[in-house]
């Protein structure tokens, strides 16, 4: 199976600023030594096509979604939202299957929770790389809140920190390393 | 008396873009205009000072759809500007993740077309979703394949989506020998699907162009014959990767390409006198709104030899394979009897590949400023960019992707063909907007005119 018991996923653009949270929470996450059916992925704009609609409910049990939302708060507050609480047309599908909502239609099998991050800015459609000082500040939040959510104790897993990413392969676009 | 309709937005494909048609009494289109209406954006600006490591992977995110072509071609463009030869097993490797991409992204298109098609011999249209057999079974075959593509992108590529296994100088790390037996496995499992969903989609695919007849959104279209044709020449570089040199391929040559202003191309201020709520999904755009798609469209017009040219699995077919089917139903077809060579060239790959072969080129210069360009056959068709490094530093980045070439290809091809089937033939192109997006105009002595669309 491509995806396991719980999957993390972080959604956005890290070219239009704040939008790139989802991508920095997962590249902080990859630092941390996760149980075996816990995965951490990079979504990006693909969310929708490559991984909503590619989970079997049979499997998979958890999605946690990390993104940015706009919900009127302080820049860098986090929340915790249900798929009910999301507008129409959050995470429509790009490809616009048949206009449904691919959350919608997993919501009943798979528990689904939205961590949101309020943004500071996002420069759409400008490109713009780097996160403002308050969504980077609440990358460690949002980290707490996420294995909160999966039932899993934060000493544990940066106490057996791994090594294991390569360096420069950042996947937020702003390493500098060669 | 000409009318003119659109359709905006277009649904069932990646991005944001409209169809303004300007058809006769009969409903006929007279003259069709495509365009995107995805706002610019500046990935070329923002690209220059940066590291050749760092601009593959912003070109990568700039579509949902295809960061792995776009972080391939990227990679290549940069490796193509330094002079830097990648080992043979790195390369074989960047093959597989592009193929299992491609795989991926036909087993996509198929879900966003069905619904046009019928089950042959019944006038029900096919409903993806639906539990009912027989499409309950080819849904499953659908899912099946993607996940097979998926997993073996995830393997040879580091990750899924976003690729993080590849480099300039090649890949970082080699695959291990039980990987490279899984990717092996799921290759196998996946090529008997791929026949037999090919198999499937050809046969929707003829009954519907054999219907005299089709059904949109309750209302009776002739089906022509000719749908889509058009008399504009293909464009690929390789019959399945790409390349980044014009001795390799010489078929794509920098120095014949040419961009156009939108506003030289598509069609001036207008006004709906057309309206039909009928039409899926929302009806057409309403009665008596001005549009000016020359202002509104979002991409230059790439030429090649001062034409448009169509880019995509027929392009490839016909310039590697001898394919001769024009139209609409030529590329669906040809985009699904790409489905099986995949999996095959895959499963060479795969053969070839040593899991102890170095991955990394031993000498990665420092770029010496000289202009590189890199192809790759993306599964929308040839996706080109271009790049200068200096120093580690990137001077001058573009990009030049699929659905770019296509918007005027197709806008030709929609031509002759009664309105309401003007989103099937352009579905026919597979397109994905948001990438297409891209803003830079030469004028004819090749001196940048606009980097923006005044809107």
């Amino acid at each position: 199976m491509l995806y396991p018991e719980i999957v993390i996923a972080g959604c956005g653009n890290p070219l239009f600023a704040d939008d790139g949270f989802g991508p920095a929470v997962i590249e902080e996450m990859e630092k941390l030594s996760l149980p075996d059916n816990v995965m951490v992925v990079d979504a990006g704009l693909g969310g929708p096509h490559f991984i909503f609609t590619l989970l079997d409910p049979e499997v998979t049990k958890k999605l946690v979604i990390v993104d940015i939302a706009d919900y009127g708060a302080e820049p860098g507050s986090i929340t915790k939202l249900r798929v009910e609480d999301l507008p129409p047309g959050a995470y429509r599908d790009a490809h616009s299957w048949d206009l449904t909502e691919p959350l919608q239609r997993i919501k009943d099998r798979v528990d689904v929770t939205v961590i949101g991050c309020q943004p500071a800015k996002v420069t759409a459609p400008e490109f713009e790389i780097g996160l403002s000082d308050e969504v980077q500040g609440a990358i460690p939040k949002a980290i707490r809140v996420i294995l909160e959510t999966i039932g899993v104790d934060y000493g544990t897993t940066i106490n057996l920190q791994e090594e294991g990413r390569q360096r420069g392969t950042a996947e937020t676009c702003s390493s500098k390393d060669r | 008396m000409s009318k003119v309709v659109e359709i905006s937005p277009t649904t069932r494909h990646e991005g944001h873009s409209k169809l303004t048609l300007k058809v006769n009494d009969q409903g006929i289109i007279e003259t069709g205009n495509w365009c995107s209406i995805t706002p610019v954006r500046g990935v070329e600006k923002l690209a220059v000072g940066k590291t050749p490591e760092q601009v593959p992977k912003i070109a990568s995110r700039v579509c949902g759809i295809c960061p792995i072509a776009h972080n391939l071609a990227g990679t290549e463009a940069m490796e193509a500007s330094i002079k830097c030869e990648i080992p043979r097993d790195a390369l074989l490797l960047r093959h597989i993740l592009q193929l299992a991409n491609r795989c991926h992204s036909i087993a996509l298109h198929d879900i966003l077309i069905l619904p046009d098609f019928y089950i042959p011999g019944t006038e029900t249209k096919i409903n993806p979703f639906t539990a009912e057999e027989p499409v309950r079974t080819v849904a499953k075959r659908i899912q099946r394949l993607r996940e097979i593509s998926q997993t073996i992108g995830q393997i040879a590529g580091g990750d899924c989506i976003h690729p993080r296994n590849t480099r300039i100088g090649g890949m970082y790390r080699n695959v291990s020998e039980q990987a490279k037996t899984k990717m092996y496995d799921l290759a196998k499992e996946g090529l008997v699907l791929s026949h037999a969903q090919s198999e499937f989609m050809i046969a929707v695919i003829r009954n519907y162009h054999k219907r005299d007849f089709v059904d949109v959104g309750g209302m009776k279209v002739p089906m022509p014959k000719d749908l889509g044709f058009h008399d504009q020449g293909y464009l690929a570089t390789h019959s399945f990767y790409g390349s980044s040199s014009l001795d390799e391929c010489p078929s794509w040559d920098i120095r014949r390409f040419k961009e156009a202003r939108p506003w030289d191309w598509y069609m001036g201020e207008m006004e709906i006198s057309l309206e039909e709520p009928r039409y899926p999904i929302g009806g057409t755009t309403k009665m008596g709104t001005k549009v000016n798609p020359q202002m509104e469209a979002c991409t230059g017009i790439p030429m090649y030899d001062g034409q448009p040219v169509e880019v995509g699995p027929r392009a490839r077919l016909v310039t590697y394979k001898n394919f001769d089917e024009k139209g609409t139903q030529g590329q669906n077809i040809a985009r699904e009897m790409e489905y099986q060579d995949c999996f095959y060239e895959m499963i060479d790959c795969l053969d070839e590949l040593n899991t102890s072969g170095k991955v990394v080129a031993d000498y990665i210069p420092d770029g010496d400023g000289s202009l590189g360009w890199a192809s790759n056959e993306a599964p929308r068709g040839t996706d080109v960019h271009i790049a200068r490094v200096k120093d580690w530093k990137v001077q001058y980045f573009s990009m030049l992707v699929p659905t770019t070439w296509n918007f005027a290809t197709c806008s030709k091809a929609l031509t002759g063909a009664p309105w309401q089937l003007a989103e099937v033939i352009m579905r026919g192109y597979d397109p994905c907007v948001s990438c297409a997006t891209h803003m830079i105009v030469v004028d004819e002595a090749n001196k940048v005119v606009a980097q923006k669309l005044i809107q």
